[in-house]
């Protein structure tokens, strides 16, 4: 057996090829973050999580220098971490800083720390090149901090590579096979055009629905008839590999008091664990209603739609595993989807250099 | 039966901003920075994005960000005023602080490929581009080196821009020092370094006669104006199958695919409809296409994955494409 000195000093396979790692993804959420370190895992990459005496947000590579012990297993000191067991401890630059056994630290030693913007939603987290971080600004989430916004909303680990969730949410049509109770009756008919709008780096989708009937639900939390028809749109819209936003909207006219744009924000906040687990934060935030009575309405079954959501994606991703990928027919509806496809494989392309 | 219209309808984001600043930057060459009127972020980009700005009817030109993606809030551009040009850069030069403009895009053909080495060759205003480029470069940690000509320093824009990189920039203004020395720049072939130029046709053809001894894909260029393209013969007729729209079409010799997609009811993208830009980029499943456009190198070419539906043509009687 050969022993090659040069092994420690390759650079490790790239984790999740296929997925633009030069990209800021939500690795938790704002409250998450505190004095008690958090484990979470970002493209592959184990990262521990915690917070400075000041406050600030970290995230360093939940792994210890010396022996394979988690940093997020040990404890948060001042603004640093110790790792449990080894006692070696980190700042907040992840350089290792002390270690119990003697005086010298040792040359070298650090963690990997990567850039971290927390916007008051999510601590965000950039695992690729940290030192071209700063050129790309985190995505904005704003309406997730407006007071004008009612929002609640639900996160989990879905056993599913990103790119079937992006899959997924440029096509919501599925909906209606889903979960038919929480389908919007607009979607019943044959859909209207799909209007897709393309930049360099996003996608943006449309449809304008003649007036329909609500859901039942959705009349409820609007207080309006449930036989009474309105003007709806649909939006989707790829922000940045990490970040989905779905919008629909109620035009609602002859109600009186009722008159006006009802608006559902859907925010999608989706990390590539690993190639095959995504974590998911959705949020749903509308513009109307914001009682308790509506949210203790709306809350059930957006939870139990996103569940089979969920479920449904990870048997795709138990075919794929099992069975293999295959080609795949194409349909008009997949204009949103193969504009995704395609910044996402260029994204790929330009950090690899491999165009 | 008959075929139902799909509708689906792919459009480029068009986006209304002002001109939030003018800058005098060089002889005959002007710095628009283009803001939303409310502020709010304008699409996200990455070095070497163009926008087209929709000057007025039948107006549309397309220029380089030469800001920095770090600023969601602002694009710039620079403009080479060109009397002889089709009116495009007289036009922008008559915009004033705070006047509306329409712009669509951004788009990229000349995207920045992570890698360890980097030549940067422009040719006067070719130096846009190739700004965010370098700022990316730096930041990276690469190992680059900018080769910047032009008529005189008077004309050449950003060189105040370019001080804080001294030592990793050789500035050759014609006048003092003659012609930028292609033989030395990239004479010799660098495995794992990649040329990125931007300028004047004569110079952008000068650097691919240099390159074509490097390996396949070193060099990346960004054409302002159609290549000049050999034809063999006359047009002929084929078919093309749109997979996705389950539509198959007959492209007469004196039509272009773009145009018989259209014609169809298919959505596709088009902006500049000389095989420049890059919008109608569609992909191609099966078949051999005749390329025609100024966008992708011959190994992309060779691929024969995708097509520029504009202009190129297929060399046999049938193409598969993705639409």
């Amino acid at each position: 057996m050969s022993h090659d000195p040069a092994a420690h000093t390759t650079a490790p396979a790239r984790r999740c090829p296929d997925v633009p790692h030069h990209a800021w993804y939500a690795a938790a959420t704002t409250e998450e973050v505190g004095r008690t370190p958090l484990a979470r895992r970002v493209l592959g990459t184990p990262v521990a999580l915690y917070r400075t005496s000041d406050g600030a947000a970290v995230a360093l590579e939940d792994r210890c220098a010396h022996r394979p012990v988690p940093l997020s297993d040990g404890r948060v000191d001042g603004d640093d971490i110790v790792a449990a067991y080894t006692g070696f401890r980190y700042a907040p630059d992840g350089r290792c800083v002390g270690v119990p056994t003697q005086v010298q630290v040792p040359f070298g030693a650090a963690v990997r720390c990567f850039p971290v913007h927390d916007d008051g939603s999510f601590v965000w987290v950039w695992a690729g090149d940290p030192r071209l971080a700063a050129l790309r600004p985190a995505p904005d989430t704003s309406w997730l901090r407006d007071p004008a916004w009612s929002t609640f909303g639900g996160a989990w680990e879905t056993g599913a590579s990103i790119a079937l969730l992006l899959d997924n949410f440029a096509d919501i049509t599925h909906v209606a096979h889903v979960d038919p109770e929480i389908a919007p009756l607009a979607l019943g008919a044959a859909p209207p055009p799909l209007q897709v709008t393309v930049t360099e780096t996003t996608m943006r989708f449309a449809r304008d629905y003649p007036p329909a009937p609500l859901a039942d639900w959705n009349a409820q939390v609007l207080e309006l008839p449930a036989d009474a028809a309105h003007a709806q749109r649909e939006e989707g819209e790829f922000v940045a590999p990490g970040l989905w936003v779905d919008r629909w909207h109620v035009y609602v006219e002859g109600h009186g008091d009722a008159d006006g744009t009802h608006s559902f924000v859907f925010t999608h906040a989706l990390t590539p664990v690993d190639e095959r687990t995504t974590r998911h934060v959705w949020r749903v935030s509308r513009n109307f209603t914001p009682s308790a009575a509506a949210e203790g309405t709306l809350a059930p079954i957006f939870e139990r739609y996103y569940g089979r959501v969920r479920d449904v994606l990870e048997t795709m991703q138990r075919v794929v595993d099992v069975d293999g990928p295959r080609p795949e027919v194409r349909v008009a509806a997949d204009a949103a989807a193969s504009a995704v496809r395609r910044i996402v494989e260029r994204l790929v392309a330009e950090e690899t250099g491999t165009r | 039966m008959t075929t139902t219209s799909v509708g689906t309808v792919v459009t480029e984001l068009e986006t209304d901003v002002v001109v939030s600043a003018v800058r005098r930057l060089a002889t005959d060459v002007v710095e628009l920075t283009l803001a939303a009127p409310d502020g709010r972020p304008l699409a996200p980009w990455t070095p070497g994005a163009h926008v087209d700005l929709l000057l007025g009817d039948d107006l549309v030109r397309q220029y380089s960000l030469c800001s920095s993606p770090a600023d969601p809030t602002a694009y710039r551009v620079a403009v080479l005023r060109t009397p002889d040009s089709r009116g495009g850069s007289i036009a922008v030069h008559a915009l004033a602080e705070g006047a509306p403009l329409r712009i669509r895009g951004p788009r990229n053909n000349f995207a920045l490929l992570s890698a360890p080495r980097y030549a940067f060759v422009a040719g006067g205003i070719g130096i846009t581009p190739l700004l965010p480029m370098i700022e990316e470069a730096e930041a990276a940690g690469a190992d680059w080196h900018l080769f910047y000509g032009g008529r005189s320093r008077a004309s050449m824009a950003y060189l105040a821009e370019l001080e804080k990189y001294a030592g990793c920039v050789t500035l050759v203004p014609q006048d003092e020092a003659g012609m930028l020395d292609l033989d030395t720049i990239v004479g010799t072939p660098d495995p794992g370094r990649l040329v990125y130029c931007c300028g004047p046709e004569p110079l952008l053809n000068a650097v691919e006669e240099r390159c074509a001894s490097w390996p396949h894909g070193s060099l990346h260029l960004e054409r302002f104006a159609a290549k000049e393209v050999e034809r063999e013969g006359e047009d002929e007729t084929f078919e093309i199958v749109l997979q996705r729209s389950g539509l198959t079409l007959t492209v007469a010799p004196d039509a272009t695919v773009f145009q018989t997609m259209r014609d169809a009811g298919v959505s596709v993208l088009g902006s500049c409809l000389e095989g420049i830009c890059g919008t109608c980029e569609t992909g191609v499943l099966e078949g051999e296409v005749d390329h025609r456009d100024s966008v992708l190198d011959p190994d992309e070419q060779a691929e024969m994955d995708c097509m520029m539906v504009c202009v190129s043509r297929c060399r046999g009687d049938r193409l598969v494409l993705d639409a």
